[in-house]
């Protein structure tokens, strides 16, 4: 009898990862038929509407490049400290320390010129991420505590710290008694670029873009890179573990911080308790699908982007939320399954030893 | 030792496995492995490293399974799919590396592979302790596993065995993590266990721990065995010895040019410890020279690895120093070493020397890389050139440099990594094991470079288990035992077995230098 086993590739194979990509997404999309179907939907009919509202003119395009930025920098986040062989899975928290610093800068700095003050904001942002990271990363660099937890548990800490600002000291006067935060001053917000694609989208493609190119041709790119692969070997060559875990893991805290500062001036336009939206979390998965590699965060946000937008619009048909998110995990999970498939090879067995023949 | 004379029941051996063999890809581990335990006695398996013992107990444990052989147990054909058909038909083995749950209780350990449907500890307690109480291993069934020592862990193991009714017990060098008292109470134990009617094999490299403890033995060398069941009354330990090593065989020692210079590498009282915490290197001294090569012999596990380690920089001297070129290095870092002249051929290729994921031209450039920067960049072209000639001069057969190299053969990973360190024009090299895996060409190649270092005046010290290997190649011959040098040998003089006995053989058995 034969037998088919799964033989890890030595090398992935070629143009594997998008084709699987592809394959995983149509069998989403013929599974998310059957659901549709189910439910009591027209299928095609969802399906054309999920297309034209991520995808379908420049407004939608538009909503989709906003949703992918946060999307593609807390990816870009995950997969530098993956890179190394490190989860920061606080990038939800780090997005918000990033949101309140530059919310800070903003009441200090309301009557600051536009460019001053959203740049301002911008470092801000950076810095607050990274100061959320700095506990995890000095206890991981120094007494090998796992990274994982640590990051973890701050995410609470800085969604309650969101709450007490706007429920408290930074409670906007004129909101009626709402826990709202003051909006920003309007030379605050980034400016769009076309519909209300926000200059966010530069910011966050020329990180990806500076990212990737420091991982693969920089020497401290090339450290890291020896590090994610073998910590022995790291050590062997002299590169000094502790200092690259943190500083790894202080950029990976900085750029979720960035994130969080650009969807404050892009997007959200004031401090809320939703402002992370659950990025942080989403920036896990599409670090995942980018296989740890920053080069690969903008494709996978993108689609991300495009999935969740489409995947909102289509509660308006009465499809269900449930049905809808179901539907999302479908698309993501085909493509992530898909994703790993294709590192693997399919053998079929032979049973040849006597032995075995003999037994079955 | 006073044994008891066990119960012989010669028509019945419990085990007999026949004409095992068993190879792993490049490597044939054991091509006649033959083995037959009587009931009721305590039974050797003896070897050098490499000689195949724990393959073909890993084959008679279901770990592996063989490439053709027959297993039988109590005198019926056996096929095991995997260590819990073994166990099923009563064989368990106790592995180096125990396998037990911290957090749980000894109890909980012990009934781990056959645990009752509904747990009543203080039932379960009962019952282990009787159990304990019967062969005398004395254990706490209540106490937490990650409180006892390493000797009353691998009694849990034993319980484990016992728990399932194993007949047929194997320990895989079972003294390494035992005090000299507790290899006495662990020889009582076995002789009750014997006594009951169960068999007992007992896998060592020490000689004089086994003619105390073992009524018979049978001697394993490359994968064969080579000696069967000889009586342990009327063998002495020179005789186990000689079966171990072999009879001398024809070598030819490598030509040797000139003496030695100056001393490069100065190893003073060094003292370090090992991975458990106990001391691994013991006020260890030796020189290496200018255009010497030093071999170090030893039986696995008596300190060489935490030696290469130490002298590279990988892991901290207790006391003692460590010189290099006239440099107490004892507290520098890896590379500082490194910049001193040393180069180091670690035992670990993959993982250690080379990183796996990453490609040639990044293992290449790995000890050069701050050299080759422009800026914050790598210059890619520079780091090209410099790999492509480690590639044409060490004849490193790759397909794509940038490839991976996880999927380069062993061999041409290890010409990967002694061409990068070589090339770097050390004064001192350190190789561990650089040939282990090898076929006859990668070893000879891999044996040409290191020549060639000595000739231009290096001090070479290479760590290697192949006795042949280092006669062939040393110009002086150490051997360690006991986290020491015992011995010294000029490997132009020293036969193989006068070397051989001096690893293998207790401290009254001395080396005749």
């Amino acid at each position: 009898m034969k037998k088919p086993r799964l033989i890890l590739r030595e090398q992935p194979l070629a143009g594997g990862q998008p084709a699987a990509f592809g394959v995983g997404l149509l069998i989403a999309l013929i599974v998310g038929i059957l659901l549709l179907y189910g439910a009591g939907h027209e299928p095609f009919k969802v399906y054309s509407r999920m297309f034209d509202a991520s995808l379908g003119d420049a407004d939608a395009w538009a909503k989709t490049l906003n949703r992918a930025v946060p999307l593609g920098l807390a990816g870009l986040a995950v997969a530098i400290a993956g890179s190394m062989g490190l989860w920061n899975i606080g990038a939800e928290g780090q997005i918000m320390a990033g949101a309140i610093a530059a919310a800070w800068v903003a009441r200090i700095g309301e009557n600051l010129p536009g460019p001053i003050l959203i740049s301002g904001m911008l470092l801000a942002g950076v810095v607050g991420g990274g100061v959320l990271a700095l506990g995890p990363a000095l206890a991981k660099a120094k007494l090998g505590v796992n990274e994982i937890i640590t990051t973890l548990m701050l995410n609470e800490v800085a969604i309650r710290l969101v709450q007490w600002l706007i429920h408290g000291p930074w409670k906007d006067p004129d909101s009626f008694n709402f826990p709202l935060a003051p909006m920003l001053p309007d030379q605050g917000r980034l400016p769009f670029l076309f519909s209300r694609a926000h200059l966010g989208l530069i910011l966050a493609i020329l990180s990806i873009v500076i990212a990737a190119v420091a991982v693969r041709y920089t020497a401290w790119g090339y450290e890291l890179r020896i590090a994610g692969s073998s910590e022995s070997t790291a050590r062997y060559s002299g590169i000094s573990l502790s200092k690259k875990i943190l500083t790894v893991l202080l950029l990976s805290g900085a750029i979720a911080g960035f994130a969080g500062s650009i969807e404050l001036a892009g997007t959200a336009d004031r401090l809320t308790e939703t402002l992370s939206n659950g990025y942080g979390f989403a920036g896990i998965i599409v670090a995942a699908l980018a296989l740890m590699r920053p080069s690969g965060v903008a494709a996978v946000a993108l689609l991300f982007g495009a999935v969740q937008i489409g995947g909102q619009s289509i509660q308006t048909m009465g499809v269900s939320s449930s049905v809808s998110t179901i539907l999302q995990a479908f698309i993501l999970f085909g493509a992530i399954g898909a994703g790993v498939l294709s590192r693997y090879s399919i053998r079929l067995d032979n049973n040849s030893t006597t032995q075995q023949e003999s037994e079955s | 030792m006073a044994n008891t004379s066990p119960p012989k029941s010669y028509e019945d051996f419990s085990v007999e496995l026949n004409a095992i063999q068993k190879s792993f890809p490049g490597v044939r581990a054991n091509s006649n492995g033959n083995l037959k335990i009587l009931k009721g006695t305590i039974h050797a398996l003896l070897g050098e490293n490499g000689a195949g013992k724990s393959t073909l107990m890993n084959v008679l444990a279901g770990v592996y399974r063989p490439d053709s052989g027959e297993i039988k147990v109590h005198g019926t054909a056996q096929i095991f799919r995997s260590p819990a058909d073994a166990l099923n038909a009563g064989i368990g083995m106790v592995h180096q590396e125990f396998r037990l749950i911290p957090s749980f209780s000894v109890a909980e350990n012990v009934i781990l592979s056959s645990s009752p449907p509904v747990l009543k500890a203080k039932e379960i307690n009962k019952q282990v302790a009787s159990l304990a109480d019967r062969y005398g291993l004395n254990v706490d069934p209540a106490q937490p596993l990650w409180q006892l020592s390493m000797g009353e862990r691998q009694k849990v193991e034993i319980l484990k065995v016992l728990w399932r009714n194993g007949q047929v017990l194997i320990l895989d060098e079972p003294t390494t993590v035992l005090t000299p008292a507790e290899v006495n109470e662990l020889g009582q134990i076995l002789r009750r266990m014997a006594n009951d009617g169960r068999s007992i094999i007992f896998i060592s490299h020490k000689l004089h721990e086994v003619s105390g403890i073992c009524d018979e033995a049978t001697v394993l060398r490359q994968g064969s065995t080579v000696a069967a069941s000889l009586d342990m009354k009327i063998t002495n330990q020179e005789d186990l010895a000689r079966h171990m090593v072999g009879s001398s065989p024809m070598v030819t020692q490598r030509p040797h040019k000139g003496n030695a210079g100056e001393p490069l590498l100065e190893i003073t009282n060094l003292t370090a410890l090992g991975a458990r915490g106990t001391t691994a290197l013991n006020a260890l001294n030796f020189v290496a020279c200018a255009g010497e090569i030093v071999g170090i012999a030893g039986v696995a596990g008596n300190g060489q690895r935490e030696l290469a380690d130490v002298i590279a920089g990988l892991r901290q001297a207790e006391s003692g120093s460590v010189v290099l070129n006239s440099v107490n290095a004892t507290n520098l870092s890896p590379q500082k070493r490194f910049e001193l002249g040393l180069a180091y051929i670690p035992e670990d290729r993959l993982g250690v020397g080379l990183a796996p994921r990453l490609s040639l031209i990044d293992n290449a450039i790995l000890r050069v890389y701050q050299q080759q920067r422009r800026g914050p960049f790598i210059a890619a072209k520079r780091a090209q050139t410099y790999s492509e000639n480690i590639i044409n001069q060490f004849e490193v057969r790759a397909g794509d440099p940038s490839g991976a190299i996880a999927s380069l053969s062993g061999g041409n990973l290890q010409r990967l990594l002694v061409g990068r360190e070589l090339d770097t024009k050390p004064t001192v090299v350190l190789a561990s094991q650089p040939t282990r895996g090898l076929d006859v060409k990668g070893v000879k190649a891999i044996q040409d470079l290191l020549i060639r270092q000595r000739d231009a005046g290096s001090a070479v010290v290479m760590v290697s288990e192949d006795l042949d290997e280092l006669l062939t190649i040393s110009d002086r011959l150490l051997v360690m035992e006991g986290g020491h040098v015992r011995g010294e040998f000029d490997p132009r003089t020293a036969s193989r077995e006068e070397v051989g006995l001096s690893m293998v053989s207790n401290s009254d058995l001395t080396p005749r230098s």
